[in-house]
Parts: structure tokens; C-alpha cells; sequence
């Protein structure tokens, strides 16, 4: 009997036996969590999986902790499968220290590297271009893995699912786009959200195979993906599945899914894989009912201890709120909190004339150099483009097409695959061509880069590098390319955030970024990448985050900015000086951390401050910068402090209205006479 | 062991259910999966199944609404 099974369903009944404990712990756990929550024991939002059972415990049996799985939160029998101890999963569930990520991060963010669960998002289709990184590490290093990412097929509408797909195409990534089809994208079903006859021929269109499975046929489902997985173990490109199942629950909740009627709930439920397998392995004779009773139970009594210890642990106190925020918890900016970070030790050695572009691609080469983990992906960054800046220009010929990526013009693909390969210990610097752009996958930096070490209990982290242009100043580059968005990315705890204005700062500043355990933005201002240039040392060396730089000393008032404003307010100053009034102007260099403790120095000694910057005044960095100057200096202020940012307006096309709408010289040194002629 | 009911939240915007009607007798023994009484909230009405089987013991009134966290019986 055991025999027919093998040669007639083409699975061995040993996995048959194995995919059936896995579909009973799955079913384990799902009831505890139905019950715990219908009766008021535990409180937290659920995503039922019940139906989808087969698919994850099909994997397990083609996969080993050393593939990677991304998930979403409907992906609790996900996490079971792949191996996450249960017990850890249910403390991470209600919120308590033991969890696997400290609590922090709750069912629909865990992560646990142990078992190859990597990254799981509560944003739909999300987790498909960070998929592209893993597999791009995996690929890379000559391993074999595979990376699986797992999502609904509601996700199929979402464009980050379709920028992964067509990367994964271009890259030919080992890669399994795993649509798990339970007919429901949320409560809206076909058609109402989509016209296509179905999901798996889309792949076609991206360059890769795709198959369409009945994931409730678990032998069946097992034979399709024993294939799947072989063809893209074996280095053929990626693939796309489409595997059928049903959502036997609601959206979020318990109990039966109320969206379905009568009769497709009974269909769904006759189809339902863990009835259907016991049923299977009873009929071939593999199990008796004795055995699979066994099974059963002793699934029920993991899931009982793993509860019972899980209840024990306490919930995740205060005390966490700044841990894993950062590498370092000195960094998450505080009141009262100010602390004096060392400057760098200036490199003596040889030195070469270089505009920041050059000093930009200089600090890449050396980072190139020194870590076979350090990558480059962008849009043309490799030559003879190399950037359509040239801040990539002659490394393709130095480290080869495989570490200078260009990218389809997909920013989302872009920073996910940097995400990705992050988590594995690459550090990936991914380029955006311009600012502005970062609202085309501002979902990627800031729901996944910059919360991922914090959302994981720092079971992972994001040690990647994003560099972005900054237009404006230059007139003629529109609305869309010249805004200057900082307040954005410091707005979002997790990011670090450099802002040079120099080709000494930019290549230390960068290579600081490049080695750096946490996600950072490396601004780049267009307007100085060609005309600022000067003497940079042609050594490795590192300017550390979070200190700013004296670039001119006063008296009178101190000038507190960043970026290319810091060319105007040198200007500002020395126009000022004319007149007698003595002005100091301090260069942030780095926004996040934010070194406060020099810009207090320079505040307490001129008793007058204004922040300058081109970006808009209203809800602008400056206006966090003046609050605390005020605040922490109150008593020693001669005059209040002041902010100079643009006019609350698009940047013009118009050279003349571009260059009055943002700070400048002339504009800066009247409010600096406005200060000093203000009266207490 | 007796095993607290209490009015679950089950939404993320759910405060407060309504405890519409005891589908088992109090005092009555049940099994687990029993559906035990039916709960209302803003959306829908839903029978709570019995997480566990025993003696049921009802601890609050049918047709009134409870915040969530309420003791409403227990499975003894």
C-alpha cells in the first residue's frame, strides 16, 4: 500500500507523515490562538490562516532553515513551519520580553534568522523586493539557497510585487514569488480588483516561468514545488506560483469566514487540507488512526507548554523604547540628552585635488576595496555612465558588473534589494538618482530600512547606505528634482542621515555610511558635486556621525546650517563682516545623530541663533533645531531664534523666482540684522 | 483549572461587546468548539465557540453590552 502511494502521488509517505505533523502543529496553534482570543485571554489582532495549512508544510519538507523566507501577517502557519519556537512566537504575539523579537515587533513582524524566517511585513506586497536581496546574497556568494517570499494574492495588484518580479527577471535571482491565492484581497475579491484571468502567466511577461497549483492537493502541491524548487535551486531564474487554497476565517479575527456563502464555506471546508491529509495518510494505510492521533496530540501539547511559558513572560517594559532603535542607544535624539561625540583625527597623509563627485566615487572604490560585501545598485551606475552624475565612474572595470548593478528605473526594487542583501550582512549602497524620488519607495526606507532592527528585537538589521541627490539652487530642474525633503527621512526614527558640503566631509561621511551597522542617507547637493573643489586625502579615513564642523568663527550671531547653504552662509558672513557684525557659522554635517552639544557651544558664546536651510521654513528641520536651542538656552539668548528655510511654495522652474524663494546670501545676511537689531 | 471568559476584543477598534444571548444553560457541561453565546459588536454578530470543555458557569447577563475585559463566565 505504502508502496502505491509513493509511485501513484509521487511523495514518499515518510513526507507524507512529516507535512501532516506540520499541518497539526500549524492547526494547533491557530485553535490555542481562536480560543485564547475568543474567550479574552490574550488580546492582539489576528489574521487567521486557517485553510492556507498545506502550503508552508509542504515547504518544510523541500526547504531547510538554511533557505529564506519573507512572509506577511497573515503568515503565523508560515512561521510555524519554517521552524520559529513556538513558544517564542507566542510571546511575540502578546507582546512579551522572551518573544522572538523582544515583543517589539508582534505577529505581523517576525523575524527569526535562525529558521530562515527573515523579514515579515504588515505591508502588503512589500515584502517582494526585499526578497530580490536575499536571493541576490545568496547568489553572489555561490550558496545554494533558495528565497521563497510569500504574499496574498491581493498583493498581485501592488506595484512593488511587479518591480521585484520584473528585477527578479532581469537578475535571474534564485527566487520564489509564492502567491498564496485564498481568493480574498482583504474583503474584496476578483473581479473587483483585477481583470486578469490569473496570476501565474503574468511571469511570462517578466521572463520567467510561472505555475498555476492546487495547494489543497497536498501531494500534488508537494510534486509541483519539488520542481519549482529544483529549477531554481539549480541557478534557472526566478518563479512565480500561484498556489489555491482557501481563507476559511475573516479578514482579521475568528471563526468562519462570514464573506463566503453557505455553500462555498462547505465546498472550502470539504477541500480543507487537514481533514483531507489525515483522511489520505488513514486510506493509504500509511498511519493508523492510533498514530495520527499521536500526532495530533502531541502537536496540542507543544502548543499547551509553549503558551503556559509564554504567559509567564512579561510584557516588554519602558526601558525598551530606545533599545534597537539603533546599533547604539546613545543615538535616538532625547531632551536633555546631549552628548559630545569626538571629532576625527584630520589624515596627514597624501592629498588630491578633488570635486565631491570625485570624492564621492573615491570613498566607493575604498569601500569597494576593503569588503567583498560592499555592493553598488542604481539606476545606469555602471560606466560608461557610471551615475548619471559620474559618481560611479570607473568602477565597473575595477570591480566587475556583478558589484556595480545598474537597475531598472524601479526605486522600490532598488532600496528592497539593498534591503535585502542587508539582512544577510552586505552592505549595499543604493543610489537614488534624486531626492524627490524617495516618494516612489519612501514604503521600502521607511516602514522596512529604518524599523527593521527595532521591529525584530535586532534579531536583523539594515547596514545599508541610500544616496540621494539634492537638487536646487542650480534653476531649471523643476518642482520635482530640486526639492530639498530632509525633514522626511529625520522625521523617521531609525534613518541616519549625512549632509555634506565639502569633498573632505562627503568621502569621510560616506565611508562612515558604508560601514555604519544602521541605515543611513547620504545627501548629495548637485549643486556642489562639481563646483566646490579641494585637497581630500587619497587614505581611508572616517568622519563620525554626529559631529559638526566650525567653518567660520563670530561672535555676534551663529549660523547654524547644512548642505549648500553653508556656501551662502560663508557668504553671508563675510558680507557681514563688512559691516562690522561677526558671524559664526556651524556645518551640521550630519542631521541624525545631531550634534547639539556644538551648536549649544557656539549659541551659549553669541547669544544668537539662526538656522538656515533650503528646505521649506514651515515644518522644517530648523524649527526642531530653534525649539531646542530655545529651550535648552532660554536664559542666555539676546534675541529669539530664528529660522530661515524657502517660501512655502513648489520650486519654481524660474531661475528668478528659484533663486529668491530659497535662502541665499542677500537674503540671509537682512535677517541677521533683524536679530541683531532686535530689542528685549 | 477553570478557564476565564472574558469579552474579547477581536478588532482593533473593538471597546465594548454585547453579550446578546447564552447559547448553553448555565451550569451546563460543554465541549470545546460548543458554540456558548452569541457576541455582537458593531459589525456583526458572532457565536464564541468554548475554548475548552467542562461545566459552564455564567457570571453576567445576556442582552446587556460590556467593555472588553469584562468576566463574563467560566468553564469550570
Amino acid at each position: 500500500m505504502q508502496q502505491t502511494l509513493s509511485s501513484n502521488l509521487g511523495i514518499e509517505p515518510s513526507a507524507l507523515v512529516e507535512i501532516y505533523r506540520q499541518l497539526a502543529r500549524i492547526r494547533a496553534v491557530d485553535k490555542a490562538i481562536q480560543a485564547g482570543l475568543g474567550s479574552g485571554k490574550f488580546y492582539f489582532t489576528y489574521w487567521p490562516m486557517t485553510g492556507q495549512e498545506s502550503i508552508p508544510a509542504v515547504l518544510s519538507q523541500l526547504t531547510t532553515a538554511r533557505d529564506y523566507m519573507i512572509t506577511i501577517y497573515r503568515g503565523i502557519h508560515d512561521q510555524v513551519a519554517k521552524g520559529v519556537p513556538l513558544e517564542k512566537l507566542f510571546a511575540e504575539a502578546l507582546g512579551r520580553i522572551d518573544g522572538v523579537n523582544k515583543g517589539k515587533g508582534g505577529s505581523p513582524h517576525i523575524s527569526d534568522p535562525q529558521s530562515g524566517s527573515m523579514l515579515t511585513t504588515a505591508i502588503v506586497g512589500a515584502g517582494a523586493p526585499i526578497a530580490n536581496g536575499l536571493a541576490f546574497a545568496a547568489k553572489s556568494r555561490g550558496e545554494d539557497r533558495v528565497t521563497i517570499v510569500n504574499f496574498g494574492d491581493g498583493a498581485t495588484s501592488i506595484g512593488a510585487i511587479h518591480e521585484a518580479m520584473n528585477l527578479a527577471g532581469v537578475w535571474k535571482l534564485p527566487v520564489i514569488f509564492l502567491c498564496q491565492n485564498n481568493q480574498f484581497g482583504e474583503h474584496t475579491t476578483i473581479p473587483d480588483y483585477t481583470a486578469s484571468a490569473d496570476f501565474a502567466s503574468r511571469a511570462k511577461a517578466y521572463g520567467f516561468a510561472g505555475v498555476k497549483l492546487d495547494a489543497n492537493d497536498v501531494a500534488g502541491f508537494y510534486r509541483g514545488m519539488k520542481e519549482v524548487i529544483a529549477e531554481v535551486r539549480g541557478g534557472n531564474g526566478p518563479y512565480f506560483v500561484e498556489a489555491l487554497t482557501n481563507r476559511l476565517g475573516p479578514h482579521a479575527g475568528i471563526g468562519d469566514n462570514d464573506e463566503l456563502t453557505p455553500e462555498a464555506l462547505a465546498a472550502a471546508k470539504q477541500a480543507w487540507p487537514v481533514p483531507r491529509t489525515r483522511a489520505l495518510l488513514l486510506e493509504a494505510g500509511v498511519c493508523t488512526a492510533n498514530e495520527l492521533t499521536e500526532i495530533d496530540d502531541a502537536a496540542r501539547a507543544e502548543v499547551e507548554t509553549a503558551i503556559a511559558h509564554a504567559m509567564k513572560s512579561p510584557a516588554t517594559p519602558v526601558e525598551e523604547t530606545l533599545v534597537d532603535v539603533y546599533a547604539d542607544p546613545d543615538v535616538p535624539p532625547r531632551r536633555g540628552h546631549y552628548p559630545r561625540r569626538q571629532a576625527e583625527q584630520e589624515p596627514g597623509g597624501e592629498r588630491k585635488v578633488m570635486s565631491m563627485a570625485e570624492a564621492i566615487c573615491d570613498a566607493q572604490d575604498t569601500a569597494l576595496g576593503l569588503d567583498s560585501n560592499v555592493w553598488l545598485l542604481g539606476e545606469d551606475v555602471h560606466d560608461p555612465t557610471g551615475g548619471v552624475f559620474g559618481t560611479s565612474r570607473g568602477l565597473t572595470a575595477k570591480y566587475g558588473r556583478d558589484r556595480i548593478r545598474p537597475t531598472p528605473i524601479a526605486e522600490q526594487s532598488i532600496i528592497g534589494a539593498g534591503i535585502g542583501s542587508a539582512l544577510v550582512g552586505m552592505r549595499p549602497i543604493a543610489e537614488i538618482m534624486f531626492l524627490d524620488f524617495a516618494a516612489v519607495c519612501m514604503d521600502q526606507i521607511a516602514n522596512h530600512a529604518a524599523k527593521q532592527r527595532f521591529m525584530s528585537g535586532a534579531a536583523t538589521h539594515v547596514p545599508m547606505t541610500m544616496r540621494m541627490m539634492v537638487g536646487g539652487g542650480t534653476g531649471g530642474f523643476g518642482a520635482q528634482h530640486s526639492q530639498s525633503l530632509e525633514a522626511w527621512l529625520t522625521h523617521i526614527p531609525g534613518l541616519k542621515v549625512a549632509y555634506p558640503s565639502t569633498a573632505y566631509d562627503a568621502k569621510g561621511l560616506l565611508l562612515s555610511c558604508i560601514f555604519d551597522e544602521d541605515p543611513c542617507v547620504h545627501l548629495e547637493s548637485i549643486k556642489l558635486l562639481f563646483t566646490l573643489k579641494e585637497e581630500t586625502p587619497v587614505e581611508d579615513y572616517r568622519i563620525p556621525l554626529g559631529v559638526a564642523r566650525l567653518r567660520r568663527e563670530g561672535g555676534d550671531i551663529s549660523l547654524i546650517t547644512y548642505g549648500w547653504q553653508v556656501q551662502e552662509c560663508l557668504a553671508a558672513a563675510e558680507r557681514l563682516a563688512a559691516e562690522g557684525i561677526s558671524a559664526e557659522v556651524i556645518d551640521l554635517r550630519t542631521l541624525v545623530p545631531l550634534d547639539y552639544a556644538r551648536v549649544f557651544d557656539s549659541v551659549k558664546k553669541t547669544g544668537r541663533a539662526l538656522v538656515v536651510h533650503a528646505a521649506t521654513e514651515f515644518c522644517g528641520f530648523g524649527a526642531e533645531l530653534a525649539a531646542t536651542i530655545g529651550r535648552e538656552l532660554f536664559g542666555k539668548l539676546k534675541a529669539p531664534v530664528e529660522r530661515l528655510g524657502a517660501d512655502f511654495a513648489p520650486i519654481a522652474y524660474s531661475r528668478e523666482i528659484e533663486l529668491n524663494q530659497i535662502p541665499n546670501q542677500g537674503s540671509i545676511a537682512a535677517r541677521v540684522r533683524e536679530l541683531l537689531a532686535y530689542k528685549t | 483549572m477553570s478557564i476565564e471568559l472574558t469579552i474579547p476584543r477581536l478588532e482593533m477598534a473593538m471597546t465594548e461587546g454585547g453579550l446578546a444571548q447564552w447559547l448553553v444553560e448555565d451550569g451546563a457541561t460543554v465541549n470545546e468548539g460548543d458554540p456558548i453565546y452569541v457576541l455582537e459588536t458593531e459589525k456583526a454578530a458572532q457565536e464564541i465557540s468554548a475554548p475548552a470543555s467542562g461545566q459552564l458557569v455564567q457570571k453576567a447577563a445576556a442582552g446587556q453590552i460590556y467593555a472588553v475585559g469584562v468576566l463574563i463566565g467560566e468553564i469550570i
